[in-house]
Parts: structure tokens; C-alpha cells; sequence
């Protein structure tokens, strides 16, 4: 068992990889009442070409189908549902699927022992048959249509779409309505048997409990199942190219304001100068300087009514990119477009913002280490963004440079750019 | 954890001195007997007081002196609560042990700049901002139906009785937005000082008399109020005929929301016994509704119910297919209809008993959930989380069946989706 600190924070995570490849940490907080631990694989949506375990040629399989056998997991041989073992014993179960990972998780402060090794039995234990697969489709379908309803999320998925060419990120998370009803339970087994091998698989806990005793339980849990030996998963490689696919796209629904977004695709490959992590913040802070709630934007943008909210902002990495979304409602669009654009273009930046966006940082790294799920959630974001946990947040972002941000963005481009409206239907 | 209320005249001040946080969160709360006449001026007004103020003129400048202050967050609620509007101003901000020695008197100082020093002139609020928060607020009104959720259920209150309290609506109503000026917005401001019920209340590792000391030195409150009404909405007429209203809107998935109505209850059964039996009726994955509704028909995505205590309603909202509307009706109601049947086991009341322990412990780990926990025991005579704990176990079946046929179904509400015709996601 290692252990290290976060430090400043007063947290120390201790950790194991255990025979079998699986990766735990454990955080105590032991002010704390409750109990978060989950568990994930590193399969999400972006996964949708690979070779399976024990085979030699490259499978396409359809798309959403993480999401599905997330779904499809909460199945059981002995037909007792996961729900109704985690609420006997008080605690809330849930499960979530992204572009990246697949987790698994409950939380609830008694009965952690038999909690976790239910958690980690029902994963390791898939029951898909042709009938539970094909009740499936009707409910994941009507989840697909809520998604269907919302613009933002519409927006989102849309503009990913158009800012690559071939890398998955192009296909909902949920998959659309002929994907989910092709998706068949050999499918299933073939990404489950591939990707929820333990090597592949990390559990973080955090709360109130004792880090040797957790470890031990899982220790004992996994001894007693028996794993093929650990194999390295080949993925389809995407060479994707620095071009958007589509500039512009425009779509009707039945809403009130116009909706715009602006995303960037931004090539990030020949930046030997700075670490990932750098790339990766730098990028944020730029785009919150320069769209963020304390912009001249901003400001200006309300004043002339050109927008009634603040923008959002959504970030995603694949390869070589930085994918950046900027959300907005407007009655605008086209003029906001072209407005967003100039200001990302002209890359003049305030010191004064930047040391105060450090600031912003600093504190909310402190206000999240006093919450067992902003801490596991940073801990899982870190080992698929960072590949391991970043102790060191505290020192990271003091050491951030103005100097350093204003030569990183004076060498990047901003012109690989997509545009997104949802327009009101019939006005 | 150590609660102590000072009762300071003008106001009542609630300390929850807790070592367990790194943040210290306020919340003022202005309450008034609910008239739907001035709810929009109401909405309003909390909306402009944190736009900006005499010190901090725009938006931006507000959000600029918020992140000096190691981004303190800060904002404001209008709430329809039974019988009262209530409004709310808060902040939260890191402890000082964490930031310079007066954080905190200048984190009061920014909330007492919101409250006591708005952009006003000669009685008028300043008239740029002025138009900017009103047609961000028109917006906003105007946009309702692009939440379909949100809106099937405003409306879902409406239909079940127009003239009801819990119908107003607590953003406000376009017909009064238009027609207020400058001077209206400070006669509604002056009046909230003046005649508002006045709580405040502060959870972090504080010092009461500190606390005590800097709040009655900067809050300039100083008339006296009494309650005038109870809080609790109780019904006295009740529909012979279900009542059934259809709505559509060019969207894919049909929301269809049940809305009944519950006879007088003691504070024993709003508290426990309803919160049982939404429980096991809808409370989660493992409930009649969704295992019936969803598992066995995959007629869903999520089928839910919810007892709202302060107006005695319950409320039963799903996600489905409108071809599939009268399947759907007909198992809630069957569902509805075994609860007052008794078709339910100990096993059922035993998970959801364990599952409401646990979600009270878990209130010990969120400030915000502790500070509201004492908000309802100040208003409404709830118990806090130890109680709680106790009195949750002492529910039997036969409460619960009682409370089941105190349900009277009042009105079924479908916001139904246009044609079924999606080309858009076919990518």
C-alpha cells in the first residue's frame, strides 16, 4: 500500500494495484459521515473500434453501446436487482457513462464492507441474454429522445460532431435510434470480456473509512475470482486531421431564443515547451479570460442585449486536440458568431485577470477537499486526463506563468472553428 | 456542531458554528405573505440587487469583486413556499484560516453592500442596468417552454387549481414585468426591508459572538414583524372527475405528470409517513413505478413521484412515448391504487427507512444541507436530522395505508410531442 499526500489539502490518498491489474484508492475523511466509492473502466464512447480479447481482426461495434451495457449491467443472474440490494441497506446506487469512462458507484455511510463487494460483484458479474437486451431498447430509447429535447445537449453533441472527422467523439454517447436496436448481446460480451478485465478498471473510495480495511476487503473480494491473464487492448487509432468536418450547421426545434455555439478544434501536437497539464489549464484560463463572467465581453454583450446569460463552456481532449465549446443564447447568432470569434482571435490578455483566475483556482481546490465526491470525481478525472493523480494542484497552479500563457497562446491557432445555431422552428 | 438563535428584534440571526468546513455559508431570507400581484416585482428585485450595487455598478465589476475575495460565490432565490414568497441572498466564501485575516468581515461587507446599498437615485433604481436585468427576466419567462419538464409541471399546478398558491408561478408573470418602472422596483425593495420577515442564518467554524457582533453592526434592519399566516397550503374541495388535460409541443418525448391532492396531515405525517410512501410508490430505481412502468413495460426513461409537504400534493412525473399514454396511466394508477391496498411488505419499508437515514447522515457532510435543515425547522416545525434518524423508524404499514387513502387523483397532464419525425440525429 503506498501512500501520498495531497498537498495543503490535509488529504492523503493511499493506494494498491493489486495481482490482478485492478487499481484502488482510498481517501480518508474522516470528519465526514458518508461513504462514496466507484468503481470504472476506462470504456466510454470514444471506443467504438478495437480488437477483442482473444481475436485478431479490428470490430466495429455500434454506437452506444458503453452506454448500453451500463444499462445492461444492472441485470442479474440470481434476477435480485443491484437497486434493491443497495437501498436495503440505505444507500443510493447509480451508474454513468461518458466519451471516456464507464463508472459504477454507490454511496452510503453503513454497511460499507458489504456495500463494496456487492458493488464489485455485480460489475464482474454480466448476465446479458437476448430477452433483458431486447427490453432494453424500448427505455434507453426514450432516454435518447429526452436528450433529443434539450438544446443544449443537442448543441453540444452536434458541435463535437462537426469538429472531427473520424474520431468516435462524432457519435452520441447514447447512440442513435438504429444503433441501440441493433446492438445484440454478443456485442455486449465482446466489449465487456475486453474492456472490464480488472487491468483496466480502477475503484477510488472516499469518506469515512479506515484505507488498510478497504483495501483488504477488495484484496480478499478479487483473490476469490479467478481473471484470464492481463492482455494489452488495441484501440483504433485515429489520424485525425486538423480540419473541422462542418463549418456551420443550423437546426429548428421549438424554442423561444436562438441558441449558438462556437467550438474550437485546437492542435495541440507541437507544443514540447509545456506539460499537458499546462496545455490543458492554460486553454482554460484563456477561454475564461476571454469569456468568462468578469470579460469585457460579457459585459458589452449584455449591455447592447445581444445576450441575457452568461456563456457556458464545455472542454474535451482527444489526441492531438483540445476540443472548446462556447455556448450562448441569442436572438443574434450570426453576429454573436463572428463577435466570439474576433475576440478568441486577438489573444490580448489581462495580467491582472490571469493572477486573479489563479486565485479562483486556488480556492476552489480547497472548497473541493471538503467534499467525498468532488475529491473522487477529481481523482477519477485525473487518471484518465493526467493518466495518475495530480498531488500536487496547490504548487501546479501557483507556478502558472503569465509569461508562459501569452507565449502558449500566441503560438496556438484558432482557426480550425465550427458553428452551431438552433434556430426557433417557424419564426 | 452548536445551533444558537438570537433573536435581535428586527431580525432573527441562526449560528451553526460547525469545525467540520472549510467555507462559511450565509443566507438571508426576506419572508412575505404570498400576493401574485407583486411576486414579478419580487423576482425582479433579487435579480437587479445582484446585478450590481453603488460600489460595484456593472455586473462584471460585481464578479470581479467576488473573485477578489478568493471567489466568494454569491447569488439569489425566489421561492414560492405555501403561504409565503420567499427571497434569499447568499454567499459563501473561505474560512479565513485559508485566505487573509478579514476575509470574512469583507465577505459580510459584500453582502451587506447587495442588501443595503443598491443603484438607486432620488427612489429609482439606475435605469441601464435596470433594462438589462428586466429583459434578461422576460427572457427567461418567455423561454419556460424550452424545459418541458419544468413547464408540464408550472403548468400541471395550474391546471389543478388556477387560483391556488402553489400555481404562482416564482419567476413572475410578462403582463406585470412590462409595466414596471425604476420606482416601482424601489417601492418593492423599500417594502421587503420594511416589512419582510427577516432570518438570517451562518453555518461554518465561526465564533457566535463574532458572527453576532459584525452582523448587527453592519445589517441595517430595524422594524419589528410578526408572522401573519400559516405556511401550509391545506385543500377542502376535491375533484368527483379526474380532470385530464393535453398539451402538444414539437417535441420527442411526451411528458406526462399526475398531480393528486392529500387531505389534512399532522406534522408527523408530512414528515415520515408520506416521505415512506413516495418512497416505495416512486422514490427511486427500486420502486413500484419504475420497476412496473419501466422494468416490466419499458414504457420510460424515469418515472417518479414526489410529496411536496408545504402544499400537500403529490406529484407523479414521467418521460414516455404518447402512443404509450393510456398503458402508462393505467399502471400508475394501479400502482397508486395498491398502495391504499396495503400490497406492500415490510422489506419495502425497511429499505426506504434505511435509505432516509442515510440520506440524513449524508446531510452532515453539506453545509448548504445542514443550513436548509434548520430553515425548515424554523418555518415549518420539521425536525432536525437527529430526530429525524429516531422518528423515521417508529412509521408502521398501517400509517402508510392510511396516508394512501388520503390520495385523491386530481388532474393528468400530457404535454404530448408533435409528429415523431427526427431527421436531425441521424448523423
Amino acid at each position: 500500500m503506498n501512500k501520498k499526500t495531497f498537498n495543503k489539502l490535509g488529504l492523503d490518498v493511499y493506494s494498491e494495484t493489486l495481482d490482478n491489474g485492478l487499481s484502488i484508492y482510498v481517501v480518508p475523511m474522516l470528519n465526514k459521515h458518508n461513504i462514496y466509492a466507484t468503481i470504472s473502466t476506462k470504456f466510454g464512447a470514444n471506443v467504438n473500434e478495437f480488437v477483442p480479447i482473444g481475436e485478431k481482426k479490428m470490430k466495429r461495434v455500434p454506437d452506444g453501446v458503453a452506454h448500453f451495457l451500463e444499462h445492461k449491467l444492472f441485470e442479474q443472474k440470481d434476477g435480485v436487482d443491484p437497486f434493491t440490494f443497495f437501498s436495503q441497506n440505505g444507500a443510493d446506487a447509480n451508474a454513468n457513462t461518458s466519451y471516456y469512462k464507464t463508472t459504477y458507484l454507490f454511496s452510503g455511510s453503513e454497511k460499507f464492507k458489504e456495500n463494496i463487494n456487492y458493488l464489485l460483484d455485480y460489475v464482474q458479474e454480466p448476465y446479458f441474454t437476448d430477452e433483458n437486451v431486447e427490453k432494453e431498447k424500448g427505455i434507453i430509447d426514450q432516454e435518447r429522445s429526452m436528450y433529443q429535447d434539450d438544446p443544449y445537449w443537442r448543441m453540444y453533441e452536434g458541435s463535437l460532431a462537426n469538429l472531427v472527422n473520424e474520431h468516435p467523439i462524432k457519435y452520441p454517447i447514447v447512440g442513435t435510434k438504429e444503433s441501440i436496436y441493433e446492438i445484440t448481446k454478443e456485442d455486449l460480451y465482446v466489449c465487456y470480456n475486453t474492456f472490464y478485465h480488472p487491468s483496466n478498471m480502477f475503484v477510488v473510495v472516499t469518506g469515512n473509512v479506515n484505507p488498510e480495511e478497504v483495501i483488504k476487503i477488495i484484496k480478499e473480494n478479487q483473490n476469490k475470482k479467478k481473471f484470464p491473464n492481463k492482455q494489452k487492448i488495441e484501440i483504433k487509432k485515429y489520424n485525425e486531421k486538423k480540419e473541422v468536418s462542418v463549418k456551420k450547421q443550423e437546426i429548428d426545434m421549438d424554442i423561444n431564443t436562438n441558441k449558438l455555439a462556437v467550438s474550437y478544434k485546437i492542435d495541440i501536437s507541437n507544443l514540447n515547451d509545456y506539460t499537458f497539464y499546462e496545455i490543458y489549464n492554460y486553454i482554460l484560463y484563456y477561454f475564461d479570460i476571454k469569456t468568462g463572467v468578469t470579460s469585457k465581453l460579457v459585459e458589452n454583450l449584455k449591455e447592447e442585449q445581444i445576450i441575457y446569460e452568461d456563456f457556458g463552456l464545455a472542454v474535451n481532449n482527444i489526441d492531438n486536440y483540445i476540443l472548446i465549446n462556447i455556448f450562448a443564447e441569442t436572438k443574434e447568432p450570426e453576429k454573436l458568431s463572428e463577435i466570439i470569434k474576433q475576440e478568441i482571435n486577438n489573444k490580448l490578455i489581462d495580467k491582472e485577470e490571469f493572477e486573479r483566475k489563479k486565485k479562483c483556482s486556488i480556492s476552489s481546490t480547497i472548497m473541493a477537499s471538503d467534499n467525498i465526491y468532488h475529491i473522487n470525481n477529481k481523482i477519477m478525472s485525473n487518471i484518465i486526463k493526467y493518466g495518475d493523480i495530480v498531488y500536487n494542484d496547490y504548487e501546479l497552479i501557483n507556478n502558472l506563468e503569465f509569461s508562459k500563457l501569452d507565449k502558449l497562446i500566441k503560438s496556438l491557432s484558432f482557426n480550425e472553428n465550427t458553428i452551431y445555431i438552433i434556430n426557433p422552428k417557424g419564426k | 456542531m452548536n445551533y444558537t438563535n438570537y433573536n435581535m428584534g428586527p431580525y432573527n440571526l441562526h449560528i451553526i458554528k460547525n469545525d467540520d468546513f472549510k467555507a462559511i455559508n450565509i443566507k438571508v431570507n426576506f419572508k412575505s405573505k404570498l400576493d401574485k400581484n407583486d411576486i414579478t416585482a419580487r423576482n425582479l428585485l433579487r435579480l437587479y440587487l445582484v446585478n450590481n450595487t453603488k460600489l460595484y455598478p456593472t455586473e462584471r465589476l460585481m464578479n470581479v469583486a467576488s473573485e477578489e475575495l478568493y471567489d466568494l460565490g454569491y447569488g439569489s432565490q425566489g421561492l414560492v413556499s405555501g403561504n409565503f414568497s420567499i427571497i434569499s441572498f447568499y454567499v459563501n466564501f473561505l474560512n479565513n484560516k485559508y485566505t487573509e485575516e478579514d476575509n470574512l468581515e469583507k465577505s459580510i461587507d459584500f453582502l451587506c453592500e447587495i442588501l443595503f446599498n443598491p443603484n438607486v437615485e432620488r427612489k429609482k433604481f439606475e435605469n441601464k442596468n435596470f433594462n438589462i436585468v428586466k429583459e434578461s427576466l422576460k427572457n427567461t419567462i418567455e423561454s419556460k417552454k424550452e424545459n418541458p419538464r419544468q413547464y408540464a409541471l408550472d403548468r400541471l399546478l395550474e391546471e389543478m387549481d388556477k387560483k391556488s398558491n402553489y400555481a404562482i408561478n416564482p419567476n413572475g408573470y410578462l403582463a406585470d414585468l412590462d409595466k414596471l418602472t425604476e420606482k416601482d422596483l424601489y417601492k418593492t425593495y423599500e417594502k421587503m426591508l420594511t416589512k419582510d420577515i427577516v432570518d438570517i442564518f451562518v453555518i461554518g467554524d465561526v465564533s457566535a459572538n463574532e458572527i453576532k457582533e459584525l452582523i448587527s453592526k453592519k445589517f441595517l434592519i430595524n422594524t419589528i414583524k410578526k408572522p401573519v399566516c400559516t405556511h401550509f397550503i391545506d385543500h377542502d374541495k376535491f375533484r368527483s372527475r379526474v380532470k385530464t388535460v393535453k398539451e402538444e409541443q414539437d417535441i420527442s418525448q411526451s411528458k406526462l405528470y399526475i398531480g393528486c391532492k392529500v387531505d389534512k396531515l399532522d406534522l408527523f405525517q408530512k414528515q415520515y409517513v408520506a416521505n415512506i410512501y413516495s418512497f416505495i410508490l416512486g422514490g427511486g430505481p427500486d420502486s413500484k413505478l419504475f420497476q412496473s412502468v419501466r422494468e416490466k413495460n419499458s414504457l420510460c426513461y424515469y418515472v417518479s413521484s414526489s410529496f411536496k409537504p408545504i402544499c400537500n400534493l403529490l406529484i407523479i412525473t414521467s418521460g414516455i412515448d404518447k402512443k404509450d399514454y393510456k398503458k402508462a396511466v393505467g399502471l400508475i394508477k394501479k400502482e397508486i391504487k395498491s398502495m391504499m391496498n396495503g400490497d406492500f411488505s415490510q422489506e419495502d419499508i425497511d429499505k426506504a427507512v434505511a435509505t432516509y437515514i442515510n440520506s440524513c447522515e449524508a446531510i452532515y457532510d453539506s453545509e448548504v444541507s445542514i443550513l436548509n435543515n434548520y430553515v425548515t425547522a424554523e418555518y415549518l416545525g420539521f425536525d432536525l436530522m437527529e430526530e429525524r434518524i429516531k422518528k423515521i423508524k417508529t412509521v408502521t404499514k398501517d400509517m402508510i395505508v392510511e396516508f394512501a387513502k388520503k390520495i385523491h387523483i386530481d388532474t393528468i397532464y400530457l404535454l404530448q410531442g408533435g409528429d415523431q419525425n427526427e431527421q436531425e440525429d441521424l448523423q
